[in-house]
């Protein structure tokens, strides 16, 4: 199992676009991810419930990998966070 | 007889479910629609319908999943189980709020034609925004077919997308 901290930084939050573009490249990886903002905790492969994290600018989300291909997934979801968003 | 009807209005079946237009105009084709995020169907399969008044109804009879702070979106999943987006013009998150009144918040139940949301359509066309609004449904991927019906005006609650399960 992996865990990765994220601070948003983009001025418009996790939007529809960054949340598609997020769990589509999420979407390619076999093993389980969630996505948690504080107490709140949603599927990372879920639109809606990616969206519905109503993550903002300076929110830090943390993300749980677990599963075979959980350090591709790592990486390649951080590459992501950190040109997106 | 009853079965006629409900075929006639459009009702949903066991396999099929239908979602009425949520807002009244003209309905077109996604891929046609000035943003990747929409016209690449990165969200899911669905319409855009370009507006004629700042209204945006219920859908479906279902739950408010989302109303999106900006109020510029809002997601909503039916009785049937689908997830819907609708996005009320493009890159309106930059509008934050602006020229947008919501009329539900996150977990209420509504009734296919409830209000939703209104908006300013000059306003925001004025401010430089396309008032095209994608309706799109977020959990394609777990249905077997997605029809979509394009190139006419509808009123408020006509069909616009058929979805076999």
């Amino acid at each position: 199992m992996k865990e990765l901290r994220y601070v948003i930084t983009d001025e418009l939050g996790l939007h529809a676009r960054p949340a598609g573009l997020l769990v589509s490249n999420a979407s390619k990886f076999a093993c389980n991810i969630r996505i948690k903002n504080g107490s709140k905790e949603v599927e990372g492969k879920s639109i809606l419930g990616v969206m519905s994290l109503a993550l903002k600018k300076g929110d830090e989300m943390q993300i749980i990998f677990d599963g075979p291909d959980e350090e591709e997934a790592y990486k390649t979801i951080q590459a992501f966070l950190k040109e997106n968003l | 007889m009853l079965k006629k009807l409900k075929e006639m209005f459009g009702k949903n079946t066991e396999n099929e479910m239908v979602i009425l237009s949520p807002i009244q105009g003209e309905v077109c084709d996604i891929t046609k629609v000035n943003d990747p995020t929409f016209s690449d169907k990165l969200l899911g399969e669905g319409v855009a319908i370009r507006p004629e008044n700042g209204r945006v109804v219920a859908p479906v009879d279902g739950t408010i999943a989302m109303m999106f702070e900006t109020k510029h979106a809002c997601t909503i999943v039916s009785d049937q189980g689908a997830e819907i987006l609708i996005h009320v013009g493009l890159d309106t998150v930059n509008l934050k709020g602006e020229f947008y009144t919501a009329h539900v918040k996150d977990g209420d139940k509504v009734k296919a034609g409830d209000l939703l949301l209104e908006f300013d359509m000059d306003k925001i066309k004025e401010a430089g925004y396309d008032i095209i609004s994608p309706v799109v449904i977020c959990n394609s991927a777990t249905f077997a077919k997605i029809e979509t019906y394009t190139g006419m005006r509808v009123q408020e609650l006509e069909k616009i997308i058929r979805i076999e399960k």
